[in-house]
């Protein structure tokens, strides 16, 4: 059994008992499934962590896998901060975490086919009608139709957390555009680069069989009558800051990386402009939001969507994937129910938890949130990317006042949750040159396709780097892990 | 491929060939002006003078010419459109749209290539930082030019990148031709040469980095006419406009797919441009240059609105 001390750049690691550490147990002894990993790591001095770090983002950096910060006078272009110490998840643990996001999106998927139908979760009361009836991300327009290989869902993101009692709750399910997969395997290639070695010592699954199921689950959805499905990928462009992404899927996937402008509708067919005239498109994986899909249809004045391709759509003769309409299921209002819809569909029990919540919509809830909004995260119910999230015990007096007068104010806008403490795992700290704790969550990725699923063995570990920090968005400055699913339990 | 993305790849061929051709010509002329045989090809005036022509910037006509200035303007100023740093960031940003369809190692050659630019020291290069910037810039040509041939399939994609690169480099030796003789034609008889034997010409194959096989190939010191001839004529020098001709016959050829291009298109165009020089004779050019220039140079001009037209319309 190793401890803290023997190793040099873990000087400065205060294991925080309130706190589930990933790699050490409570008596400060590291966890079976690290040992090999952090007796490989104590032979690299604090040196040549910095040597590896500057390295690492070397190669991120010449890659062009950054985004743009837009400052006073220029456009500056970052990296998306990448940690040395990867995430392991041995076999058991990951067998229950890929059975448990594979139905949730299996009862997600189920959920929206109803809302668009018969709405019978509803009509028996399981979930309340405001639910949907006040929900902006409801789409009229799918009422009613079914989707190629009734599929909505198709690529589901799922966040994960460990709270401090070492068990996994999902924290979010993002089944409009969710991203991230370049960086799983980008953090991969990042660490396999930096640390080659430690490869050696561990069998972990590859991550880089991601878009040959891509493709293979768009081919499932093609429309009827096709017999080689033309599948494109269509990006905001190149100022997205997801751009990269969306080219790395078109490349690994040998599909061709379209922006609204290249695509033009026909009689109901959507073709895309090639140098040698147009050519028919049947299956478009797309990366820009419901909102801008199609100018007749939704915002008149989007540049980036293709004038006529929800018509298209509805007629059959091209798949849209995601479906439109599916963030009328990745709310967070709907999130709390997530335990009776899969019972509801599959009659099953969720196999992973949810986080207790309140909401604000219900009086005798609004209540409780607005006399404890110290104990709990107040969260808007429609917003991406952490923003609008108040964590109650973070905030002053004034501070909770002003927060409980905005969900007086709108509560169906708002839900609250118990404070959830993510684990902790260890992050090298550029200031310290040191490891030391930092939050983390996980993000899966699973395909749903006609008759075909798969779950991304591996992940997207994002951690917060400022101490202290729950928030690990990349937007808000959060870095990311390689992660490992490790084929045997070690 | 999409149109657009063709489009964006074309002009990324034209602004890397392009970015090249300047700053090579930056530095031949600087470096060989210092001891030039006469007065005025050793004029810093002179050699500015020539460099504005080059990089195609006549706003500040008559006016005297502080060098500092100039040589930034051309290298580094990103509020210049004829600058280097402008021209290669264009190039990277055409890539960027077509980076699903080139290889990861051409994109990261010119992302490196944009940082190296994008950060170049501007006062380094102020105070003498023109030989070191102005080889650097050609070595990372190189580079791409390089993963271009050997990492890209040669399919559409590569065809239509090098017919970029080919009708950009055939534009800018025309160019480089036009500043030059025009420079010897100044300069003549300051030394007591004439136009035939100007010390300019030497100057101008070396802009070329044609110099030394033109030596191998005539063996002797060059003149007016040996010079064109090899810079314009002769299809084994890989820098002449015959060469680039052929080439983007070549490219256009695999990209059409027709045996018998129809009139209107733009590989019967380029087929007809590429006959028209194929059996000139270099006195026949020479007797009247200019108008040479002149009509190669929208013979060029029309091949790419032509290709423009038939292939990037969207």
């Amino acid at each position: 059994m190793k401890s803290t001390n023997n190793n040099p750049t873990f000087k400065s690691y205060n294991r925080d008992p309130q706190l589930y550490d990933e790699i050490f147990d409570e008596n400060d002894n590291v966890r079976e499934t690290y040992e090999t990993l952090f007796e490989l790591y104590s032979e690299h001095s604090a040196k040549d962590f910095g040597r590896l770090n500057n390295k690492a983002k070397a190669s991120f950096f010449n890659q062009g896998i950054t985004f743009q910060v837009y400052g006073d006078h220029e456009i500056k272009e970052k990296i998306f901060p990448f940690d040395l110490f990867p995430r392991i998840i041995d076999a058991e643990e990951w067998k229950h975490i890929e059975k448990g996001v594979l139905q949730r999106s299996k009862a997600l998927n189920a959920f929206l086919r109803d809302v668009y139908h018969g709405k019978k979760i509803i009509k028996e009361g399981i979930v309340p009608l405001d639910l949907i009836s006040s929900s902006e991300n409801y789409l009229d327009q799918m009422n009613g139709f079914d989707p190629p290989g009734g599929i909505y869902n198709h690529i589901s993101g799922t966040d994960l957390i460990k709270h401090s009692d070492g068990k996994y709750y999902v924290l979010e399910d993002n089944i409009r555009c969710p991203s991230g997969v370049s960086y799983v395997i980008c953090n991969r290639t990042a660490l396999k680069r930096a640390l080659f070695g430690v490869f050696n010592h561990y069998q972990a699954y590859s991550v880089t069989n991601y878009a040959e199921n891509l493709l293979e689950i768009l081919e499932t959805v093609k429309p009827k009558g096709v017999d080689v499905a033309n599948c494109v990928v269509i990006t905001p462009g190149i100022y997205n800051s997801a751009y990269y992404e969306h080219s790395y899927l078109a490349k690994a996937m040998g599909v061709e990386l379209v922006e609204g402008q290249d695509l033009f509708v026909e009689n109901d067919f959507v073709y895309m402009k090639t140098i040698n005239g147009p050519e028919k498109v049947d299956v478009i994986y797309r990366r820009i939001d419901d909102q801008f899909l199609d100018p007749l249809e939704f915002k008149p004045d989007s540049t980036l969507g293709v004038p006529g391709l929800m018509a298209a759509y509805k007629k059959g003769n091209v798949c849209l994937v995601n479906a439109p309409g599916t963030g009328v299921a990745d709310d967070k209002a709907v999130y709390t129910y997530m335990p009776e819809i899969i019972k509801y569909y599959l009659n099953e029990e969720p196999i992973l938890n949810n986080v207790p919540t309140y909401h604000c919509s219900r009086p005798d809830e609004l209540k409780y949130v607005l006399d404890n909004i110290q104990n709990l995260v107040i969260k808007p119910v429609d917003e991406a990317g952490g923003y609008g999230i108040s964590i109650g015990n973070r905030l002053t007096e004034e501070e909770i006042e002003k927060v409980r007068q905005t969900v007086k104010a709108s509560p169906r806008k708002y839900i609250a949750q118990p404070i959830m403490s993510l684990s902790v795992h260890p992050t090298y700290i550029e200031d310290s040159k040191c490891f030391e704790p930092r939050h983390v969550d996980l993000r899966t990725f699973t395909l749903l396709g006609a008759d075909k699923n798969f779950v991304l063995k591996g992940g997207l570990t994002r951690v917060a780097l400022k101490k202290g920090n729950l928030i690990v968005n990349s937007s808000q400055g959060g870095g990311s892990k390689d992660t490992w699913v490790l084929k045997n339990n070690h | 491929m999409l149109a657009r993305v063709a489009n964006n790849l074309f002009w990324m061929g034209r602004y890397i060939e392009r970015a090249e051709h300047v700053a090579r010509y930056l530095n031949v002329n600087y470096f060989a002006s210092l001891d030039a045989p006469n007065e005025l090809s050793q004029s810093r005036q002179f050699v500015l003078q020539s460099m504005l022509f080059m990089a195609d910037d006549f706003s500040r006509n008559g006016n005297e010419l502080n060098e500092e200035e100039v040589l930034y303007d051309i290298a580094l100023n990103p509020d210049k459109h004829f600058s280097i740093i402008n021209y290669v960031k264009l190039a990277r940003e055409n890539a960027n749209s077509a980076r699903d369809l080139i290889s990861t190692e051409l994109y990261e050659a010119i992302n490196k290539f944009y940082h190296f630019v994008l950060n170049y020291p501007v006062e380094n290069f102020k105070k003498n930082g023109l030989y070191d910037f102005s080889v650097q810039v050609t070595e990372n040509t190189s580079i791409l030019r390089a993963k271009i041939r050997g990492t890209l399939l040669h399919d559409e994609v590569y065809s239509i990148i090098m017919l970029g690169v080919n009708i950009e480099r055939a534009t800018q030796i025309i160019r480089i031709i036009n500043s030059k003789y025009k420079d010897a034609v100044i300069a003549q008889g300051s030394y007591g040469d004439t136009l035939k034997n100007s010390y300019e010409w030497t100057t101008l194959l070396k802009c070329a980095e044609s110099y030394d096989m033109m030596r191998r190939f005539y063996r002797q010191t060059p003149t007016s006419i040996t010079t064109l001839e090899f810079l314009i004529l002769n299809t084994d020098c890989p820098r002449s406009v015959m060469n680039s001709l052929n080439e983007a016959w070549e490219h256009i050829n695999d990209l059409s797919h027709e045996k018998h291009p129809s009139k209107n298109s733009s590989a019967f165009l380029i087929g007809k441009v590429r006959a028209k020089y194929q059996f000139k004779v270099i006195e026949e050019i020479e007797s009247d240059l200019q108008s040479f220039i002149k009509n190669i140079l929208d013979d060029l001009n029309r091949i790419g609105i032509k290709l423009e037209k038939e292939y990037f319309h969207y």
